[in-house]
């Protein structure tokens, strides 16, 4: 293959990107064929005439001038040619590699004109439409939308105006949506779709580029998740409510049994917490969504936590301290397992008793809440570990007291997902107070 | 005087346990184990109120809910048993009344049945 004359001998491609040789390719030619030629040129008005004279051909006839003005004319066009030739060589190559790179995408690569018409298209396009052959790709980008029946996930036809392509070419940059298209062989197809206008340096033409993603895969996966969720929820949950429920009722006929029924019912309720920490877990990790959001005072959320945590912590002096609202719009369900989830630690690791100390302070904005024990204490050098999933800091120690090392995981990734974060103060032997803020809701009615 | 309960749910030992509570408070219940049953029980006898369990085989309770508010509107208020994680959120989808988060209290059952019956008089 040809390479770009100035990089003739560079090792191959990696030194040099595309970009630059493109740009070798297409200013220096000219003006080195221009150079060359105006160089040869002077050097010929120069010396031709002496040269002849000292070949002894005085003669300054009509032969002599035609004889030499023919010999410059075909010694200067096969120059012209060569280097003319070069250089078209060196753009063909280069818009080979182009082609074969564009082509060689996994993603299909559009290439929408002002006229919104599709004038290019990469194999994937082809292959991931169902098509016969790029040609049945270039039609009209609106035509697209009958052709191939373009629809949003809700399954309403996409608007004209609203097309990747026809947004790109009015200057937006469109960031990934989604979309249903029916491929050539009727199977419909998930399209994550993004899309940008093309800058064209050389003849002003106005552009944009169309990527087309397939993510059925993903969106498959996604519908399983849904349905996996709800199936280990089901059927977890089933069992436990006929445990639970049973103790209950035994509870009330039977004092003799009285106490181990209790106990049950305390499992039982262990037993769903695990659950569902586990699914929330399996949930957040597959679920960008924020969770259902509402308006509610963060303080009062505190206060129940704690309230519901108080007869299974007996040992331990549980308060809080809410010296003012702080409404907040989140997923409340998680936010108050967040808490509970601290409160929870808090009374783990303090296995002597002692105060667990709740606070809620809000202020410039923010609300921060606190959960301060005078337990264990996390030791300095599994510290940085412990929001990691499955990481439990107090593992192969005298003080391990069980969990599955999920609850700090999830907890700030909840925080975090609401736009707030988690951290936490420790001291071995004096206890730890865990941190969060969460932004303070607008007042009502803003 | 209470138009009663029906109770859809496809496990047969909560099933037999639900009747049991609510029998116990007074209750006069009726049973189906999936939402066809549930739709044959409705039209034989109008209940006070439905406890609607929703991962059925047969017809589950997102379809029971529908065809029954199709075919009867709101004649009788359906409360979701649920284990989903936003119970709340399951029991707006189908226009439920009310929800029970799986596993419940006991009292819950019966406070969510009495309230009920009470608004529909």
């Amino acid at each position: 293959m040809h390479e770009a004359p100035p990089g003739a001998g560079e090792p191959p491609l990696r030194s040099t990107p595309a970009s630059e040789r493109l740009r070798r390719a297409l200013s220096w030619p000219p003006l080195r064929i221009t150079a060359i030629y105006a160089a040869c040129a002077i050097t010929w008005i120069v010396l031709s005439d002496r040269v002849a004279e000292a070949l002894g051909g005085s003669g300054h006839g009509l032969l002599y001038h035609t004889g030499k003005g023919t010999l410059f004319v075909a010694v200067t066009s096969a120059l012209l040619y060569v280097l003319v030739d070069r250089r078209e060589r060196t753009l063909l190559a280069l818009s080979d590699q182009v082609r074969a790179t564009i082509d060689g995408m996994a993603d299909a690569v559009l290439l929408v004109d002002e006229r919104r018409g599709v004038v290019d298209a990469n194999r994937a396009a082809v292959e991931l439409l169902g098509v016969g052959s790029r040609d049945d790709l270039l039609v009209s980008a609106d035509a697209w939308i009958d052709r191939f029946e373009l629809r949003t996930p809700a399954g309403a036809p996409v608007e004209h105006d609203r097309l990747a392509s026809a947004r790109a070419l009015g200057g937006e940059r469109v960031a990934a949506y989604e979309a249903i298209a029916r491929r050539g062989d009727g199977r419909d197809v998930f399209l994550s779709i993004t899309a940008s206008p093309v800058v064209v340096q050389v003849g002003r033409a106005r552009l944009a580029v169309t990527i087309l993603r397939d993510v059925s895969a993903a969106r498959r996966l996604e519908e399983l998740r849904d349905e996996f969720l709800s199936t280990a929820a089901h059927e977890l949950k089933t069992p436990l409510a006929v445990i639970k429920a049973y103790a209950q009722l035994l509870q009330k006929r039977e004092t003799v049994a009285g106490q181990g029924l209790v106990v049950i019912q305390r499992q039982v309720d262990r037993l769903n917490a695990l659950v569902q920490r586990l699914l929330d877990t399996t949930r957040l990790r597959l679920d960008a969504g924020g969770g259902h959001p509402e308006r509610f005072d963060l303080g009062a959320v505190v206060e129940e936590v704690v309230e519901r945590a108080r007869p299974s912590a007996p040992a331990h002096a549980l308060s809080v301290c809410c010296p003012s609202p702080a409404p907040i719009v989140a997923d409340r369900a998680r936010i108050a397992r967040v808490v509970s989830s601290l409160v929870e630690n808090a009374v783990r690791f303090s296995p002597a008793g002692g105060p667990v100390a709740a606070r809620v302070e809000a202020r410039d904005g923010q609300v921060v809440v606190s959960i301060a024990d005078r337990g264990l204490g996390i030791p300095p050098e599994r510290q940085a570990r412990i929001f990691e999933r499955f990481y439990r800091a107090h593992s192969g120690t005298p003080q391990d007291y069980g969990g599955l090392g999920l609850g700090l995981e999830l907890s700030r990734e909840i925080v975090v997902r609401h736009g707030g974060r988690m951290w936490f103060e420790s001291v071995p032997g004096a206890g730890s107070t865990f941190f969060f803020s969460l932004p303070l809701a607008a007042e009502a009615g803003a | 005087m209470s138009r009663g309960v029906l109770v859809v749910e496809d496990d047969p030992d909560l099933l037999a346990l639900m009747e049991m509570i609510l029998q116990d408070a007074g209750h006069h219940v009726r049973t189906a184990p999936e939402g066809r049953a549930a739709l044959a029980r409705v039209a034989e006898e109008m209940p006070g109120v439905i406890l609607l369990d929703m991962r059925m085989p047969g017809m589950n309770g997102w379809e029971f809910a529908r065809e029954f508010r199709a075919r009867h509107g709101r004649a009788s208020p359906i409360v979701v048993v649920t284990a989903a994680e936003n119970a709340a959120a399951r029991a707006a989808e189908i226009g439920a009344e009310g929800w029970l988060a799986k596993p419940f209290d006991v009292g819950d059952v019966l406070s969510a049945v009495a309230h009920h019956l009470d608004r529909a008089g």
